[in-house]
């Protein structure tokens, strides 16, 4: 039972913990690659725990064929000392009851969110059809509209979309900088990262690594494809872009749905640029990524080797051991 | 499918222009001008169309007569309203660059490059 406490302990610390640090800390703004790497890994390691805790209480329990069983018997007691499996067949049964839910929670809502996204895209490319026109020397689609609006439409070839109201405001080195921001958008895939963490967030409401993780690295992606912007061009010209676009976008539909306070952090980060993260610090949120998700692989595996190298088990584990 | 797209684009732009219900032959006739196309194609192409909601019909002896549902200025307005009108609720069906705002914040977005303006010696 240790393992699973211990998994489950950790998940808590991941969901709750963990994502109120990465929430107020200021440094992903500065990094925002690294930044959407370290919530994504948040997120990845608070659904694995929960999946790995609960298949440390049912696999010992020998959910195993008849004849197989028979063979591995030895090995499952091993196993169960190992993993000191208490309490009831009932307790396995929860155990797998749990992670199977949770497992199949996120594929359905996974698969349900893309299926949603593709549908919506090709549907709005179809309605664009026919009253856009291809610009080939920006390679994006303009649509007449007073309104200012710049965005992609990803998957397959991915397309730029541009209204003539945002060709207005637009002077020529702000639009390379745009283009340049929905390129970075489309080359990067970023619609995938955006689609996991929505569907996560769909999944399971109420955990607040996944609301938080659905909200922040939406936002990162831009500050992402704003650097991606600006690499080239001048920071103060796309930040005034910004502001332009924004100014003749048309009002809100509905009030609290507009995207003021992103906006503004993404400004103001662009206008007082910092020294971009140095090797070290890179290295220390690599590191971090790579333990907040081996280390409850690690507290699960630790059991199974152990009871591997009793010589019930027929496991070769020369290299693990 | 890109193909298709732009057949689409070329049909609808004909049905705008002339507003008023039009058979499959008219239209083939006006789009064999620019180039060869079958009968059948464009029959298909304007029943998707239909389909879609994009055109309404009416039959007309044995063939129908079809015409744009909304004009060209409403479709445009409607589809970038739609399209926009996500703020606060994300999907990942499309990224946009920057999300609606009301005058307020859009303020308070002078205001920050403004400041960095006057803060770089009035830089611009």
């Amino acid at each position: 039972m240790i393992p699973a406490g211990l998994l489950l302990a950790y998940a808590l610390l991941t969901a709750t913990l963990g994502a109120w640090w990465l929430r107020r800390a200021a440094w992903p703004q500065h990094a925002p690659r690294l930044g959407v790497a370290v919530w994504q890994a948040l997120s990845v390691s608070t659904a694995l725990s929960v999946v790995l805790a609960s298949l440390v209480v049912t696999i010992p329990r020998g959910a195993v064929g008849a004849g197989f069983a028979e063979l591995l018997r030895a090995c499952v007691w091993a196993l169960r000392a190992e993993y000191g499996a208490v309490g009831g067949p009932l307790m396995g049964a929860a155990g797998a009851a749990v992670g199977g839910g949770v497992a199949a929670r996120a594929a359905y809502c996974l698969i349900r969110e893309s299926a949603a996204a593709v549908r919506e895209r090709r549907r709005h490319a179809a309605l664009l059809a026919p009253v856009a026109r291809l610009d080939t020397r920006l390679r994006a689609l303009v649509v007449p509209c007073e309104a200012a609006a710049a965005y992609c439409l990803p998957g397959g070839h991915g397309r730029i979309v541009l209204t003539t109201g945002a060709l207005d405001v637009l002077d020529p080195g702000q639009l390379t900088g745009v283009l340049a921001h929905e390129r970075a958008h489309l080359r990067g895939r970023h619609h995938l990262a955006v689609g996991v963490a929505v569907a996560l967030a769909r999944a399971f409401p109420g955990v607040p690594v996944f609301r938080h993780a659905a909200d922040q690295i939406p936002q990162l992606l831009e500050m992402l494809a704003d650097d991606a912007a600006v690499r080239h061009g001048d920071r103060g010209a796309h930040a005034a872009a910004l502001v332009a676009l924004a100014a003749r976008g048309g009002a809100p539909a509905r009030a609290l749905a507009a995207g003021g306070p992103e906006a503004l952090a993404r400004v103001r980060r662009l206008v007082a640029p910092r020294r971009p993260f140095g090797p070290v610090r890179r290295a220390a949120a690599l590191i971090g990524v790579v333990a907040l998700i081996a280390l409850p692989i690690v507290v699960a595996a630790a059991p199974a080797l152990a009871a591997a190298q009793t010589p019930h088990c027929p496991v070769e584990v020369s290299v693990l051991g | 499918m890109r193909r298709l797209g732009e057949l689409e684009a070329a049909i609808m732009d004909r049905l705008w222009t002339w507003s008023r219900p039009t058979r499959v032959r008219e239209v083939l006739d006006d789009l064999r001008r620019e180039r060869e196309l079958a009968y059948t194609t464009v029959m298909t192409v304007m029943d998707n169309l239909h389909r879609k909601g994009l055109l309404a019909r009416e039959r007309d002896g044995r063939a129908y007569r079809y015409q744009a549902t909304v004009s060209r200025e409403d479709h445009t307005a409607g589809l970038m309203e739609a399209a926009l009108a996500s703020g606060g609720d994300r999907t990942a069906a499309l990224l946009r660059l920057v999300h609606r705002m009301d005058p307020d914040e859009v303020a308070a977005l002078r205001k920050a490059l403004d400041e960095a303006h006057d803060g770089r010696g009035g830089q611009r």
